[in-house]
C-alpha cells in the first residue's frame, strides 16, 4: 500500500513537472520561430530597409502578433506555409488567422451572439447584428489617422455612417470603392446561362427570351442526348438551402431588375412590391413545367445538394442554367482546367420581351455602408491592426500580392499595362495554388484598391484588359470573334442603380415582424415553385391561387413597408450628400 | 422543567433514531455530492435562461436590459401556423420511429437469439449495431444516393422487377418523407437496439425452456409464451424512457433532406426553434417553443409511468 502511494505520489510529480516543461517550451519557442530577420524586440524605425527579394518597406513594429478572423463565405483557410502570408508576416509581424464559414451564416451568426465569443475581424457578418449587440468598434478616429485608409474611406464615411447609428463608421467596406473602374469582362453574378456549345450550333445566336433560350437547349438536346457518355440536362434548378436562389431568383431579371433581392424597386416612385407572385413569374415557372414535361429539367435538381450540383455541371452535361457565376465557378473551373471550353458557359440576355435586360451593375462607387470588415470589441490591438491596414494598401503591396514580383510573374505591357506570365496564370487558375501560393485570400479579405490607379495602371489581374486578352483560351477567342464581341459581358446591359441599392443589403432588424415575414416569404417560394414546376399542367392555375394566397398570409407588406422605410432613408441621406 | 427536559431528550433520541439511517450512509452522500454538482450546473443552471421566453431577448442588452412582456411569444407561438406544422410532423415521424425501432429490434433479437451458433450469432451482432456508430451525414449521403432518381440503386431494383415504370423522385415527396425517416432510423439503430433485449433474454431461466420442450412445445411457442414474457419488463422501462423523448423525432435527417418541397412534412420542432432562435434572431420564441417541447416530454413521462405502475406494477421512479 505504501509503495504504491510513493509510486502515484512520484507520477504525479512527474506529471507536473512536464506539464511545466511544457508550458516553458511554447514560451521559449515563440521569438526563435519570428527571429527571422526581423530583428527580436527592437522597434525602432532605423530596421527600415527594402526587403531585398520583394523590395517592400517593412513596418516599424514588427512584434508578432495574430489576430482571428471570420469570413462569411464558405472556403479554405490558406496552407500556413504560404510564402507570400510568411513574407508579410515577416515584413509587418502580423498574422490572420482565417476562419470561413462551414453551415449556415445566419446559424452561424447566432451563435457567435448568443455566446458573445466574437471572433476579433470578421468580414461580411451582418455588422447591424453585431453593432446591436455592442459588439464592434467605432472605426472613424482610426481611419482619419492613417493616411492611406483616409484616402481610400474619407469620402465614404457620410453613408458608412448612415448605416448605423449616423456618429460613427463601424465597417471597413471592400467592393464598389475603385476610384476609376476597369471595365467589366464578363457578368459574375445572376443571369442565364448557357453552354457556349449551344450558341455555336445554333450559329452563333443569341437568345434574348426565355421561350428562345429553352428552344435552343432542346435543339442542342434532340441532336445530342448525351455529350461524353453522360445523360444531357437540358437546364438545372439548384435548390439547396441559401443557395436556392437560383430557383426564386429569375422573375426579378426578367422584369428587367438587377439583382435587387426578394423584392423588385420601382424606380421611379421608389416603392417595393414582389415579383414573386407576379404574372412574369406565373408563366416562368408555367415555362419550366412545360420543359419539365419534356425532360429538359429532371426531377433530382430539386433535391441535389450543393455538391452535386456543381458535379454535374463540371461533368460538361448540363446545356444551361439561373445561377451566379461564382456560385458555379468551381465546376466551371474544372471543365477549364480540362480544356473543354465549349462546354463553359455565357450570360445571355434572357429578358421579357420588349423589356431591356439588366444583368450588370455599373461600377458606380456606391457602397452597401453596411457591409464589409468589421473589428469586434475582443480585438487585441485595433491600433496596430489598422495600421497594418494600411500598410496593406500601399501601391506596391498591393502590387505584390495581386500581382506577385516583376518579371517572375508578371510583365510589363506598353507604359503601365501589366500581363501575368503563363506559369503565374496557371497558379491563378487553379483555386488551390491560387490560395496556397499566392497573397489572393490575404487580399480579398483586408481593404483593398480595385479598378485602375490614376496613371491607368490596372490594380490587379481581374482589372486589366491586357491580362484579360492573354489570359483567353483559342477557343474563347475565335467564340467572341465570331460573336462580333471582345469581352462577353458586351451581349449584356450594364445598369446604373440609385443610391439606395441594393436591398438585399437592407439590415432588418431581429425578430421584427418585417423579419418574419421576409422569412416566411422565402419559405413559402421555397415550398410552391418545385411543386408548380413538378404539378400536373391541368391544376397549374389552381396551385397559382393557392401559392398567392400563402404568400399574402404570411404579410408580406410588413416586409415591404420596411424596405420602403430604409429606401427613402437611405435615398434621403444620398441627396444630403449631393449624389 | 422536568417536563420539558424529558421532552427536549425524547425529541433529540428521536431525531438520532431518524438521522441514523442518513449519517450510516455518510460515505454514500459524500460520494453523490460531485454528480449532483454536475447535474445542478449542467441541467437545472441552464433553465434559467427560460427566463428569455417571457421576454423580447436582445444579445447586446442580457437578461437584464431586455424587456419583459409575459406570455406573448406564447401567444405568437400558438398562433402561428408553422409551429402546429412542425409539432405534428415531431409527432408523426417519433411514432414512427418508435413504433418501427421497437417492433424491428425485438423482432430481430428474438430471431438473432434463436440462432444456435455462437461464431454466426457475434459476427450479425456486430455487423448490424455498427451503423449506430456512422454519422447522420454519413448515412444521409448514402440514402441519397440509393434513392436517388438517376440511377439510384432502389429505383433501379423496381424498374428491373417491373413494379415502377420510371424513377420515382423518393425524397421529393412529402408522402414518402417520414417512411424514409423511419426506415433510415431502423437501418441505423436496430443492431443497437436489439442489444439490450438479448441481454434480456441471455438471464431468462432455461429451465423455463426445458420445461416447454418437455410439454412438446415448438420454437415459435417457446419464443411466445417465455422469451417474450421474459423481456416484457425491460420493453416496459424502455417505452417509458422512451416516450419521454416523443417530441424528439431527431434533427438530423431532416435538417439534411429538408428541401423546399418536403418543408412541410420535415420541420420538427427543433428545426424550428433553431430556424426563429438562431437563424431570424428571435430568441425568445423559440425558448417558448423550448419550454412547451419539455413541459409536454414532463406530462408523457409521468403520465406513463403512473399507467405503467398501475397495469403492470413496474414503474421507473
Amino acid at each position: 500500500m505504501k509503495t504504491l502511494k510513493k509510486v502515484m505520489a512520484f507520477l504525479m510529480v512527474v506529471t507536473m513537472l512536464l506539464s511545466i516543461a511544457a508550458c516553458g517550451s511554447k514560451e521559449a519557442q515563440n521569438p526563435s520561430v519570428t527571429s527571422t530577420p526581423v530583428d527580436t524586440g527592437t522597434n525602432e524605425p532605423a530596421a527600415v530597409e527594402k526587403d531585398p527579394e520583394t523590395g517592400l518597406t517593412p513596418m516599424a513594429n514588427r512584434t508578432p502578433i495574430t489576430y482571428h478572423m471570420f469570413i462569411r463565405d464558405p472556403g479554405q483557410a490558406p496552407d500556413p506555409n504560404n510564402p507570400v502570408l510568411k513574407k508579410i508576416t515577416e515584413l509587418t509581424g502580423v498574422t490572420i488567422e482565417f476562419e470561413f464559414l462551414v453551415g449556415d451564416l445566419n446559424e452561424k451568426i447566432g451563435v457567435l451572439l448568443a455566446s458573445g465569443e466574437y471572433p476579433e475581424i470578421m468580414f461580411g457578418a451582418d455588422a447591424k447584428k453585431f453593432f446591436d449587440a455592442g459588439a464592434l468598434v467605432p472605426l472613424d478616429d482610426y481611419i482619419m489617422k492613417y493616411p492611406n485608409l483616409r484616402a481610400h474611406y474619407e469620402p465614404f464615411l457620410d453613408k458608412m455612417r448612415a448605416g448605423f447609428d449616423g456618429e460613427h463608421a463601424y465597417t471597413l467596406e471592400n467592393y464598389n470603392l475603385e476610384r476609376i473602374p476597369s471595365p467589366i469582362f464578363d457578368n459574375g453574378g445572376a443571369g442565364f446561362w448557357i453552354q457556349k456549345a449551344v450558341i455555336e450550333e445554333a450559329g452563333y445566336k443569341i437568345p434574348r427570351t426565355i421561350d428562345e433560350y429553352f428552344q435552343m437547349i432542346n435543339d442542342y438536346r434532340a441532336k445530342h442526348p448525351t455529350i461524353d457518355g453522360v445523360e444531357t440536362i437540358g437546364f438545372a434548378i439548384l435548390c439547396d438551402g441559401w443557395r436556392d436562389f437560383c430557383l426564386r431568383n429569375p422573375a426579378l431579371h426578367l422584369l428587367g431588375s438587377t439583382n435587387e433581392g426578394d423584392v423588385i424597386v420601382d424606380k421611379t416612385t421608389f416603392k417595393s412590391s414582389l415579383y414573386q407572385i407576379t404574372d412574369t413569374a406565373k408563366l416562368y415557372y408555367k415555362k419550366l413545367n412545360e420543359e419539365f414535361r419534356k425532360g429538359t429539367i429532371k426531377a433530382d435538381t430539386f433535391t441535389q445538394t450543393f455538391d452535386e450540383y456543381i458535379g454535374t455541371i463540371a461533368s460538361g452535361a448540363v446545356l444551361g442554367m439561373f445561377d451566379q457565376h461564382w456560385n458555379f465557378m468551381q465546376g466551371e473551373n474544372v471543365l477549364k482546367s480540362e480544356g473543354r471550353y465549349e462546354r463553359t458557359y455565357i450570360s445571355v440576355p434572357i429578358a421579357n420581351p420588349g423589356v431591356t435586360d439588366a444583368y450588370l451593375e455599373a461600377k458606380s462607387g456606391t457602397i452597401s455602408g453596411t457591409g464589409g470588415i468589421t473589428i469586434s470589441t475582443k480585438c487585441k490591438d485595433v491600433d496596430r491592426l489598422m495600421a497594418f491596414y494600411d500598410w496593406l494598401l500601399n501601391r506596391e503591396v498591393q502590387d505584390y500580392l495581386q500581382w506577385g514580383i516583376e518579371g517572375k510573374d508578371w510583365v510589363r505591357v506598353g507604359t503601365v499595362g501589366k500581363k501575368l506570365t503563363d506559369e503565374r496564370r496557371a497558379i491563378i487558375n487553379d483555386n488551390n495554388k491560387r490560395r496556397d501560393l499566392t497573397g489572393d485570400t490575404l487580399w480579398q479579405y483586408t481593404p483593398k484598391m480595385q479598378g485602375l490607379y490614376e496613371d491607368g495602371a490596372p490594380c490587379g489581374p481581374a482589372d486589366s484588359e491586357d491580362e484579360f486578352f492573354a489570359g483567353l483560351s483559342e477557343y474563347d477567342q475565335n467564340f467572341f470573334s465570331k460573336l462580333g464581341i471582345k469581352y462577353p459581358a458586351q451581349i449584356l446591359t450594364v445598369v446604373k442603380n440609385p443610391a439606395y441599392y441594393p436591398v438585399w443589403s437592407f439590415a432588418i432588424e431581429d425578430g421584427s415582424p418585417a423579419r418574419l415575414a421576409h422569412a416566411k416569404l422565402e419559405d413559402v417560394c421555397r415550398k410552391y415553385y418545385p411543386q408548380l414546376i413538378m404539378s400536373d399542367p391541368a391544376k397549374y392555375d389552381s396551385l397559382w391561387e393557392q401559392f398567392v394566397a400563402e404568400v399574402k398570409a404570411g404579410k408580406p407588406e410588413d416586409y415591404l413597408n420596411e424596405v420602403d422605410r430604409q429606401i427613402q432613408l437611405k435615398m434621403e441621406a444620398a441627396a444630403k450628400e449631393g449624389n | 422543567m422536568t417536563v420539558l427536559k424529558s421532552k427536549l431528550n425524547m425529541f433529540m433520541m428521536s431525531l438520532q433514531r431518524k438521522l441514523k439511517p442518513y449519517l450510516a450512509q455518510k460515505s454514500l452522500f459524500f460520494m453523490i455530492i460531485p454528480w449532483m454538482i454536475f447535474t445542478f450546473i449542467f441541467s437545472y443552471l441552464p433553465l434559467t435562461g427560460w427566463i428569455m421566453a417571457f421576454q423580447n431577448f436582445r444579445p447586446g442588452k442580457g437578461y437584464w436590459r431586455s424587456p419583459f412582456v409575459g406570455f406573448d411569444q406564447f401567444k405568437f407561438l400558438f398562433s402561428e401556423p408553422g409551429f402546429w406544422r412542425s409539432f405534428r410532423n415531431t409527432l408523426g415521424m417519433s411514432t414512427m420511429n418508435l413504433i418501427f425501432s421497437f417492433v424491428f429490434a425485438i423482432g430481430f433479437a428474438l430471431l438473432l437469439n434463436e440462432v444456435k451458433n455462437t461464431y454466426f450469432k457475434r459476427t450479425v451482432q456486430t455487423i448490424s449495431y455498427l451503423p449506430h456508430f456512422l454519422s447522420w451525414i454519413i448515412v444521409c449521403g448514402l440514402i441519397s444516393s440509393i434513392l436517388s432518381s438517376s440511377d439510384g440503386a432502389f429505383n433501379n431494383l423496381l424498374m428491373w422487377l417491373g413494379i415502377i415504370d420510371r424513377p420515382i423522385l423518393w425524397l421529393g415527396e412529402p408522402k414518402y418523407f417520414w417512411w424514409i425517416v423511419a426506415f433510415a432510423n431502423v437501418w441505423k439503430e436496430t443492431g443497437w437496439n436489439s442489444i439490450i433485449y438479448l441481454a434480456a433474454m441471455s438471464s431468462i431461466d432455461p429451465a423455463l425452456y426445458e420445461a416447454c420442450e418437455i410439454d412438446g412445445g415448438s420454437r415459435y411457442r417457446k419464443m411466445w409464451h417465455i422469451t417474450l414474457p421474459g423481456i416484457r419488463q425491460t420493453i416496459l422501462v424502455l417505452l417509458i424512457m422512451n416516450l419521454g423523448w416523443i417530441l424528439n423525432a431527431g434533427f438530423e435527417v431532416q435538417y439534411l433532406f429538408g428541401r423546399g418541397v418536403v418543408m412541410d412534412v420535415s420541420e420538427t420542432i427543433d428545426i424550428f426553434v433553431l430556424k426563429y432562435g438562431i437563424t431570424l434572431g428571435n430568441y425568445s420564441l423559440a425558448t417558448a417553443a423550448g419550454i412547451f417541447k419539455s413541459v409536454i416530454s414532463i406530462i408523457m413521462i409521468v403520465t406513463t409511468n403512473y399507467l405503467s405502475g398501475k397495469i403492470e406494477e413496474e414503474r421507473l421512479f
